[in-house]
Parts: C-alpha cells; structure tokens; sequence
C-alpha cells in the first residue's frame, strides 16, 4: 500500500478576524497527481502556504513525507519543489543566476537536469529576469521548483501565463517525475486539467475542504460550487 | 546559508559602492578645501567659537576649526555620522521586509532554509555592509591627510570610526527590528530616523535640559568634537548602544519567526 505524502488533520487556519481554512483534513497518496480545485479566496492557497511553513497555523496537524511540517520545516522543504501562482524573482538577475541560485541554497549541483528542463521549456536563460513575461517566469519557476528532482511537487496554479504548447510540456514533465515515484499536488480553477491529468481531486469552498469522488466531473457540477458559493 | 549572504552582498553592492564613494568623497573634498581655506581660517575660527549654543552643539566651542583636527571633528565628522546613519537606515529597513514587498518571498522562503538562517544571513550581510563603508570611508579621509601633509592624530582618527560604526550599527539593529515587522517598504521611516537621531543629537547639546537625556541617541558617543578632545568615554552612551543593538537583533529575529509571510 502506498504512503501518504500529504497528511492533514484538522488544519484550522485564521487571518485575524478573517477566515482563511476550517478544519481541512487531506491525504495525498504516493506517486499521486492531486487535483485542488477552488474559487478564488476559497483557502488553496492558504492551505499550500501552511504546509510550507509560510504561515503560522491556529490548530490541526500537518505532516509532509512522513515528516512535521513545523519542526522538520528544512527537511521537507529540500523534498519539495514549488512554484507559486505569482513567479517573481530579483529583477537585476540574470535567468541563469536564479537557476544557480536556487541549486546552490539547496547545496546541489543541478546544472545538468536544469539544462535539460530550460532545453524542453525553452528558456533563454541569458536574458534578466525584468525582462521576461508572466509566462517566461513561470518557467523559469517551472525549472527552480523542478531541477533538484523532488519528491513532492506543489504547484499553485501554474499554467496561467503559459502558451497551450508549454503547458502540455508542462504536463509531459509532470508525468514523467511522477512516473519515477514522485507526487504533485495541483491547485487549479482549470477543470480541464484535473480531468486530464489527476487521479482524485478536492474542492475548497468558504475554507472548508470537500473531497470529490473522481477528478472527472462535467462542467455543470464544477461550476455549481462556484455558484453556490456567490449565492 | 552562505549562498544567500552571497547574495545579498552582491544586490547590495550598488547601494555600497553610491553611499559609501558619496559620503566618501564628499569628505575628502572638504579635506582638500582645508589648504585653500586656512588663510581665512583664523578669523572664522574665532567667529565660530563666540556663536553661543551653535558653537557648543557643533564642538566649536572646544576645537579651533583653524586646526585640521578641529577641521575634520566639526566638518567632515557630521558629514560622515548623517551620511553613514542615512546609510545604515537604508540598507538595514529594507533588508527583510524587500522580500515580501517585491513578492520574492515565496522563492525564497521555498528554499530548504529556516526563517533564522535566513535573517542570519541578512543581518550578516547588513554588518558587512557597514563595516565596508566604514573602511571605504577611512581610505578616502586618510587619502586626504596624505595628501594635505598635516598632522593629524590617528588614535583619535580610529577611534572616531569605530564609533561611528557602533552608532551605524545601533541604527541598523533598530531599522532591522522594524524591517522584521511587515512587508512593507518603509525606507521613509528609515531616513525620517536617521534625520531624527541627528537631530536630537544637535537639540540636545544646545538645549540645557535635554544634554542629560543625550546619551538615549546614537550620535551622544560618536560625537567628533568629544573624542577628538579626548573628553571622558561615554560608557553609558556606548552600554546603551550596545543593549539597544542586541534587542532591535533578538525582537527582529523574534517577530520574524512567529509572524505569517505575506506571498
């Protein structure tokens, strides 16, 4: 039986008087590609940054790797390659700098496997990154949350600024780390992609975490939690 | 750990290099105007030191301004405590709270590094930072005594530096604390302090009643009219500093751990 990556038990988690999540609990299998649907503000990002240790949780538990995600915070985050929904990066940079960069705090050499994702992605990666577009960020972001090969990929909305092309790169390469034993967690208001790709999926609505039977729904159930929400 | 003081070196160097050749050069200029103004020095000298509370607050009352000594304490020594004090506040506000601000946050903090690993490597960065502009500065002002050919005490000279620094460095851990606190670019609050220490240091050596209250400013020990008198060390003045300097540290180190990072 395969581990659980993903462990979260009872996540509560509150901005001041605002809500963020509500008791969410959440099991990500091995070898899995974990679609997380949601509304805008619905807590995805809320729940992926908690796991990171970017935000201080109110109550719950979260283990990642079979490992606590505040005490062995380092540890995971040497496991997990992430890109957030916003790639940004120091503008006086070079491309290559924040490759290189990204590698060398991880105390790795990844110049090979960075080469070959920047070769597949067609980054230019000469060029400073305040030069770059939404979507020639996002891959470079694509190649720092890939290079050191992780176990655990987290990726928050990652195809919005990517061409059709990339993103089915994009997905090729998902695949294919998967396919060597690692697992993805895919947030995303694209319904497509989930149908495409994943192998379950959960919905947040309100920052309360809804598990879907199968990553395949049609158009009009997908849409109903987004209705249901605004009435 | 070190890769990211590497790089916080290297994205502040241009910062370094404008402040510390600016203030740098801007003092050995003033050196240099000794020799042509010496003749005239006399007169002024003497002007300068019956102007009442504005000779006490600038030292004139103390130093000849004829001398290069006093020259340099009443001169270039406020020249270089408001420019590196400015320094200090700018690099030290930013030097956390950038991160969230330009949103490079959530590429930084992904990295398998611990939000203390992180603030190590930038206070560090901030301390260099200081310790280089200060050794920059002191090339250049050396620079001109050699190039003036006159006399001039070195111990003093050194010392007035090293206090300096210390003054920088409390600026710095105070601006650090603040940096700690939001994501936000607070670079006017930074000068708008620096600007604010100098001038409490200047109101308080011409106001009676606030010259006992001196020693809560950074400026009270590395005043230059003081040490190039060789006036009694201020202990109290540098304990503070220096209790001041470990709080704005630890709070900054404190805060930081236990507050959400904006994305």
């Amino acid at each position: 039986m395969k581990e659980n990556v993903i462990e979260i038990s009872h996540l509560t988690k509150s901005y001041g008087k605002n809500r963020g999540v509500i008791d969410v609990s959440l099991n990500v299998k091995e070898g899995d590609i974990f679609g997380f649907l949601g509304p805008n503000g619905a807590g995805k990002s809320t729940t992926i940054r908690s796991m990171l240790g970017f935000l201080k949780i109110n109550s719950g538990n979260i283990r990642i790797l079979g490992m606590d995600s505040v005490k062995d915070h380092e540890k995971i985050l040497k496991n997990v390659g992430y890109m957030p929904s916003e790639a940004w990066f120091y503008d006086s940079l070079k491309v290559a700098d924040v490759i290189k960069y990204a590698a060398d705090v991880r105390g790795l050499n990844c110049s090979e496997e960075a080469g070959k994702l920047c070769e597949r992605l067609k980054v230019d990666t000469h060029k400073k990154i305040k030069q770059l577009s939404l979507g020639n960020r996002k891959k470079v972001s694509i190649v720092c949350a890939m290079q050191h090969r992780p176990r655990l990929f987290i990726f928050d909305e990652p195809t919005g600024g990517l061409d059709p092309l990339m993103q089915k790169k994009f997905f090729e390469l998902i695949n294919e780390y998967v396919a060597q034993g690692a697992t993805c967690l895919l947030s995303t208001h694209v319904l497509s992609e989930v149908d495409k790709y994943c192998k379950n999926a959960a919905i947040m609505r309100e920052g309360r975490l809804t598990m879907l039977d199968t990553p395949h729904i049609d158009d009009e159930t997908f849409l109903s939690f987004y209705e249901e929400e605004e009435g | 750990m070190r890769a990211v003081l590497k790089r916080e070196l290297l994205l502040n160097l241009k910062n370094l290099l404008i402040w510390s050749l600016s203030v740098g050069a801007l003092g050995l200029v003033c050196i240099l105007l000794y020799k042509s103004m010496e003749g005239e020095m006399k007169d002024m000298a003497d002007a300068f030191s019956n102007m009442g509370a504005f000779s006490e607050a600038f030292g004139m009352s103390t130093l000849s301004i004829a001398t290069l000594k006093g020259y340099f304490a009443t001169e270039i020594g406020a020249v270089h405590g408001l420019g590196s004090c400015m320094f200090a506040a700018i690099i030290a506000i930013n030097i956390i709270s950038k991160e969230e601000d330009a949103h490079t946050g959530e590429f930084l903090f992904s990295l398998p590094l611990s939000r203390n690993r992180i603030l190590t490597a930038k206070s560090l960065c901030v301390a260099i930072m200081l310790v280089l502009f200060t050794a920059v500065c002191t090339l250049f002002y050396l620079l001109g005594f050699s190039i003036l050919g006159e006399e001039m005490p070195l111990d003093l000279f050194f010392t007035f530096m090293a206090r300096q620094l210390l003054m920088n460095l409390e600026v710095a851990g105070i601006c650090l604390a603040l940096s700690s606190l939001t994501g936000k670019n607070r670079m006017g609050l930074g000068l708008g302090m620096a600007l604010l220490f100098y001038a409490y240091d200047v109101m308080g050596r011409v106001i009676p009643d606030l010259k006992k209250y001196l020693f809560i400013g950074p400026f009270s020990y590395a005043n230059a009219s003081e040490i190039f008198t060789e006036a009694k060390l201020p202990v109290t003045g540098i304990v503070v500093a220096c209790g001041v300097l470990i709080c704005g540290v630890l709070f900054a180190f404190w805060f930081y751990n236990k507050r959400d990072l904006a994305s």
